[in-house]
């Protein structure tokens, strides 16, 4: 346990020493800015609309960050031959896997409870309330990253960064529309059923950690609700990271 | 040749069927046996033997120079022994145990060619990130990074940035990550790279004082007079095969090119003589240098000498050099020119 956590705090420090989450976290203070400056043209709604905006841009620019960081994490290990010295020590490749992975959730997991600390204040400042609701919404996503983020290092165990990073974004959209797939296949044929219900079994179901309608009309996320999708998050990023594991277990260092 | 199943052999006295005491060979710190990495093109699937048939045992305290030329299967040899690829075909064992296996590497330290490290760590964090992944008490390791930064120089350079350092210090770093669990078996992959000639004498003191230690060392090299002068001994590399594997001395011991015969004075009648039976003889300023290249040759010019009565200086054998003797070895593993 102790290699993995080393592992992950030196890709925690990678990124925050490379400054991207300034940068981004930059632009989530620009985008809850914005939401700002939006709101009075919601005539009296502008309580919601900047909970909405801050909420989804919190969540999609920690997506994002998973998304481009995750897709060359362990290329820019081979390429840079940084991989080499640390693979001749005692650890095994699943371990440095799950560092690299817990290292990278960390990350997107500052960057997410930051924004959402930041929609919190704001909330709190121009309108008075302590909105204890979006806890809620923020740990739904904290669940949804374990869930993307795993997926990106799934494909960057075996691919390159530009296709890591297109077939996890493709994974996230068609995760979001996933009950979509699952009715439309059920409208066609006995095959088509078939195809879409494994689909639909196999993409992760990221609309379960969506409660960002409930929270925006300032009700709370149901505990039980937090708890289930925790619980598939959970297995979902396992299965991902074991299937990742084997993949870099028979990898070559050339 | 030992047989695959040497490689087994367990250190210590065992027990025969009748319960008799019987001596086995201590157990090698790294063998490998009829060791083989085919790699395939991706595009064309065309194989390519990267390693043939390698098969090597290193002693406990011994340090042992891989040599061969670009491309002639030291890195990847290297690769395989750490894990890091694996054998086609063939066995490798370190200290006893498969190098996949994690417990294989708790007492290796390795230096890759051309080391690169996390450039956003200081020299500090990156030690005490190499000694965790070892296991090693964080009090410990702390110790042990402070120690080994001061003796390979890089002391007052432990909290910056190692985007900031230079090739030579980056590869004194790397020295310094290998050693930090006091391993028993030393990778070197080009230690002497990038160093400056007072750095290769310190790494060459730190690589005698491990082998004092009884730390074994395999390292790959392309300078070949620095491989001569620390190594106990050497394995030639080409294209792949082990073409030849010795001590230094024993391997240099035959190649005595020739014998210098150095003359206060030498007569213009014997002179003519030593010139007319091949040997080469020239003025090397006040003296004369009679170069003769077989024990019998050298005998008979000696007796001449006596008894023309010409004082001689000194008789001493030019002895072929590593490098001489790497050159032949390539040359005669490349079979005679068409």
């Amino acid at each position: 346990m102790s290699r993995v956590l080393a592992i992950a705090r030196t890709t925690l420090l990678e990124v925050v020493r490379e400054r991207m989450v300034l940068t981004l976290a930059l632009f989530g203070v620009g985008l809850v800015g914005a939401s700002q400056v939006l709101s009075p043209l919601a005539l009296g709604e502008g309580r919601k609309v900047v909970t909405d905006f801050g909420l989804a841009g919190s969540s999609m620019l920690a997506t994002l960050l998973g998304v481009f960081l995750g897709s060359s994490l362990l290329h820019k290990e081979l390429d840079r031959r940084t991989i080499y010295a640390v693979m001749a020590k005692p650890i095994r490749r699943s371990e440095f896997l799950l560092g690299k992975f817990a290292g990278l959730w960390a990350t997107t997991a500052f960057l997410l409870v930051g924004m959402t600390a930041i929609v919190f204040l704001l909330l709190l400042v121009v309108y008075h309330q302590a909105p204890w609701v979006i806890l809620g919404s923020m740990a739904l996503s904290l669940a949804e990253l374990l869930v993307i983020v795993a997926i990106v290092v799934l494909f960057s165990s075996f691919t390159t960064p530009a296709l890591a990073a297109f077939f996890a974004i493709a994974t996230v959209v068609a995760g979001h529309f996933a009950e979509d797939l699952h009715y439309f296949g059920l409208q066609g044929s006995a095959l088509l059923s078939a195809v879409t219900g494994g689909v639909y079994w196999l993409l992760p179901h990221l609309d379960l950690f969506n409660a960002r309608g409930l929270v925006v009309h300032g009700l709370a996320v149901d505990p039980a609700r937090i708890g289930f999708a925790s619980a598939y998050a959970g297995l979902y990023a396992a299965a991902a990271l074991t299937a990742a594991s084997a993949i870099f277990e028979r990898r070559e260092f050339r | 040749m030992k047989r695959t199943e040497d490689l087994t052999t367990q250190a210590g006295p065992r027990t025969g069927r009748a319960g008799a005491i019987r001596e086995v060979a201590p157990l090698a710190l790294l063998a490998m046996e009829n060791l083989t990495k085919v790699y395939r093109d991706p595009m064309t699937l065309k194989p390519f033997t990267a390693v043939d048939g390698i098969s090597l045992s290193l002693a406990r305290g011994e340090i042992f120079g891989l040599l061969g030329p670009n491309g002639a299967g030291k890195t990847t040899t290297i690769k395989i022994v750490l894990g890091l690829a694996r054998a086609t075909s063939g066995v490798v064992l370190l200290e006893g145990r498969d190098p996949s296996d994690p417990a294989a590497r708790r007492r290796l330290g390795y230096l890759p060619e051309n080391p690169c490290f996390y450039d956003h760590l200081t020299p500090e964090e990156y030690l005490d990130l190499v000694g965790s992944l070892f296991g090693i008490r964080r009090d410990v390791r702390r110790r042990r990074a402070g120690e080994l930064l001061e003796r390979l120089g890089l002391g007052s350079h432990a909290r910056k940035p190692l985007r900031k350092f230079s090739k030579g210090m980056t590869q004194r770093l790397g020295l310094a990550q290998a050693l930090i669990n006091q391993p028993n078996l030393l990778v070197l992959d080009e230690p002497m790279s990038g160093l400056d000639p007072i750095g290769r004498a310190e790494v060459k003191q730190l690589l005698r004082d491990e082998r004092e230690r009884g730390t074994t060392v395999l390292l790959s090299s392309h300078v070949l007079a620095e491989t001569e002068s620390i190594c106990d001994r050497v394995g030639i590399l080409s294209s792949g095969r082990l073409i030849d594997v010795g001590s230094v001395p024993g391997l240099l011991s035959t190649g005595v090119r020739e014998w210098e015969i150095a003359a206060e004075s030498l007569p213009e009648s014997l002179s003519a003589r030593f010139r007319s039976a091949g040997h080469r003889v020239e003025r090397v300023g006040p003296r004369w240098v009679v170069r003769v290249t077989d024990g019998q040759a050298l005998q008979e010019a000696i007796a001449a000498m006596t008894r023309e009565t010409v004082f001689i200086h000194s008789v001493e054998p030019r002895r072929q050099t590593l490098e001489d003797h790497f050159m032949r070895a390539l040359a005669a593993a490349a079979g005679p020119k068409p």
